[in-house]
């Protein structure tokens, strides 16, 4: 079974790649991209994630112009918002469900959780790819 | 500025001076006793300039009364002697001088005339002599010389004679009337005369006395000493000396007040008689004992009084009212400006706390971050000498980051944009589903909790998860106020048509009262110790997502017997009433 492939976005570069680096250690196949420009152009270059990890507040185009893009080019790729603001915020709060963002995750995340819900995720884009959607 | 002079300042409170003294009980008994002095001199001025001008307006009708009387009997007096006067003249020129001295005749006319005048003495002839050749009357006074009496003198210069009063020759008082005639035969003037009775005078001035009137009489001056001409109920009968000097004013009545023989106070008008050496004096009491006066003056001392009387009460009350009210309007006014300097604190320390939270949150992410990373390589990597101590220690350091992490995430809770979702709530029902999550928490520490839910409350629109958020906190918060064995009581009731009130009461130990003004402030906390230490931030939260749902929070506390919550909602949310929405705060990230 191959691994699941995470796109991890935040323009904090220590935050992301440490990140990158245990999510690693549990078996995803984790890029750390540290602007959405190039995760944007990687994902475009058809290197597509099954999950992305998407930091809300970003410079020049924030996450949820970002999720709008992903979404727009791919459906079926799954994307958890990374806030640094208010626990356990309901995607409502931010405005991503709409959007169609899996889950809205706050900073600094519990690995467990978030493997959990990357896990989650995965399921859900599987079932998508089943019935046919996308791709 | 302009600056208001002194008077005016000692009567209102500088408005300098106001915020210095805003509380001061003195400043209050000042302005009532102020507005108490304006408002009663604003009533009794004109009060007493209405008075006044009734007192005069009726004393004047009363002085006009007088007058009119006194003109009246002055007129009805000179009638009666022209009339006497008419009849002397009528019989003389009727005869001639030698038929008046006769005798018989004279008698005749003398029983004729007295048939007709009671009041007449008697009638006499005196020649040009001055002797009296008949007479005929009660006394002995045939042949009698009045050459050197006044009346003969005064007939035979000016025609006709009034005298005064006297007792003359006959020792009884009388006046006389003569009147002059001229005898063609002899070339001669001779004096037709007649003694008037003073007690005729008498009757005939008590027939045009009034009630109106207390006396009336007449007085002559003789010499320097006025004498009664006639009866005085005051200064007695005729010849009585007469205690006042007359005007010298001859020309109409003179109307003067002085004090009557018994102190009183009288009006008196005095009006001289043609003709006649008579004055005529007219007194009324009014003053004190006339009965219109007396009843006026009664009158109007009676309206005054219970007009000044209710009217004082009416200022005294209506000044204590009105000060009453601006005291409270005052203290209200404080009580809200605390209340705004308070809150506006607490937005303040929300928004710098929130700042700061975010601003440490993402380091903290960080930490956390690689802090995990270091415990994912440890339990990666075989054993080493300081393995063991490492993984403790960076364990330590992870149970920091995750206190960090629990304060942050509150903070930014409580800033983070969050809007209100509206929604039909039965409060009671929200209570007992609040209750759900606590009540093992309760049962484990044998706290007793009773619920004491008003029946009939209205439907509140409101915030679901806010309201939850809200009671869940004061009730663990009360839960935590008790050791062991307490006991909390939620109560739930309809405090007006537009509000209801929750309230949250425990029996624990209460908050000692120098901390209570401070438990809505973030951070501030009691539970400093053991496994329930406390990020202070929950009463503070709370306190924010009440206001933003217009509602109000207070607490009365008393060490050692417990502490109550009262939580007041609006049956309606006003949106525009938020306290708190940081979305342009740029907080969200």
């Amino acid at each position: 079974m191959s691994k699941v492939k995470v796109l991890l976005v935040d323009d904090e570069v220590e935050f992301a790649t440490t990140l990158a680096e245990r999510l690693n250690i549990r078996g995803f196949e984790t890029t750390a991209c540290f602007c959405t420009e190039d995760a944007l152009a990687l994902i475009h270059a058809k290197d597509i994630p099954d999950v992305v990890l998407l930091d809300l507040k970003m410079p020049r185009m924030d996450g949820m112009e970002t999720l709008k893009e992903i979404k727009k080019y791919n459906p079926t790729i799954e994307v958890i918002m990374l806030t640094g603001h208010g626990a356990g915020v309901p995607l409502s709060a931010v405005g991503s469900e709409k959007h169609g963002a899996f889950d809205c995750v706050m900073k600094p995340a519990d690995i467990n959780e978030l493997t959990s819900k990357i896990n989650q995720a995965m399921v859900k884009r599987q079932n998508a790819i089943n019935k046919g959607e996308g791709e | 500025m302009i600056r208001k002079p002194g008077w005016m300042k000692r009567i209102f409170f500088d408005v300098e001076d106001y915020h210095k003294t805003m509380t001061s009980p003195e400043r209050y008994n000042r302005f009532r006793r102020t507005l108490f002095l304006v408002m009663t001199a604003t009533f009794l001025i004109p009060l007493i300039l209405t008075t006044m001008l009734s007192y005069y307006a009726y004393r004047s009708q009363m002085l006009t009364n007088l007058r009119w009387n006194a003109e009246s009997a002055k007129r009805t007096i000179e009638a009666f002697l022209t009339e006497l006067q008419t009849v002397l003249a009528y019989t003389a020129n009727e005869h001639t001088y030698e038929e008046l001295v006769d005798q018989d005749k004279l008698n005749k006319l003398y029983h004729r005339l007295k048939s007709h005048y009671p009041g007449l003495v008697d009638l006499g002839i005196i020649d040009h002599e001055g002797i009296q050749r008949a007479y005929a009357g009660p006394f002995d006074l045939l042949g009698k010389d009045y050459s050197d009496r006044k009346c003969f003198k005064v007939v035979s210069s000016s025609k006709t004679f009034i005298g005064s009063v006297e007792m003359g020759y006959r020792k009884v008082p009388h006046f006389a009337i003569a009147v002059s005639f001229f005898n063609t035969d002899a070339g001669q003037n001779w004096v037709f005369r007649t003694s008037i009775d003073v007690t005729t005078l008498d009757k005939y001035i008590d027939k045009i006395s009034t009630g109106a009137l207390s006396d009336i009489f007449l007085v002559s001056r003789n010499g320097d000493a006025p004498l009664l001409q006639s009866s005085s109920l005051q200064y007695g009968p005729p010849l009585s000396p007469y205690p006042f000097e007359l005007p010298d004013n001859r020309i109409g009545i003179t109307i003067t007040e002085d004090r009557g023989v018994w102190d009183y106070v009288v009006l008196k008008a005095v009006s001289y008689i043609e003709g006649t050496p008579w004055a005529l004096v007219l007194l009324k009491h009014g003053y004190l004992y006339g009965k219109d006066w007396s009843f006026f003056k009664a009158r109007l001392f009676f309206i005054v009084m219970i007009s000044t009387i209710l009217a004082l009460l009416v200022i005294l009350r209506i000044t204590g009212l009105f000060v009453s009210r601006i005291r409270e309007a005052d203290e209200k006014r404080e009580t809200m400006l605390a209340e705004v300097e308070h809150t506006s604190k607490l937005a303040s320390i929300g928004r710098l706390a929130a700042g700061v939270a975010h601003e440490i949150n993402n380091p903290l992410a960080i930490i956390s971050a690689k802090t995990g990373l270091i415990m994912d390589l440890l339990e990666l990597s075989e054993d080493f000498k300081y393995k063991a101590k490492i993984s403790s220690e960076i364990h330590g350091t992870s149970d920091a980051v995750e206190r960090c992490k629990v304060i942050t995430h509150r903070l930014l809770g409580f800033a983070r944009r969050m809007d209100v979702t509206l929604e039909s709530i039965n409060i009671n029902s929200l209570m007992r589903e609040v209750l759900g999550f606590l009540d093992k928490e309760a049962l484990y520490r044998g706290i007793h909790v009773d619920m004491n839910l008003g029946e009939s409350l209205p439907i509140i629109e409101s915030d679901r998860g806010q309201l939850q958020q809200i009671f869940l906190n004061l009730i663990n918060n009360a839960i935590d106020a008790i050791d062991t064995d307490g006991r909390v009581t939620i109560s739930t009731k309809l405090r007006d048509k537009n509000s209801i009130q929750v309230d949250v009461i425990d029996n624990g130990k209460g908050i000692p009262q120098e901390i209570i003004s401070h438990i809505f402030e973030p951070f501030f906390t009691t539970k400093d110790s053991g496994a329930k230490r406390g990020t202070g931030l929950g009463l503070f939260i709370t306190y924010g997502i009440i206001k933003k749902l217009g509602g109000q929070i207070s607490v009365r506390s008393s060490v050692g017997v417990g502490t109550t919550f009262s939580v007041i909602l609006p049956t309606k949310i006003s949106l525009s009433g938020r306290a708190y929405d940081v979305e342009s705060e740029g907080f969200v990230s």
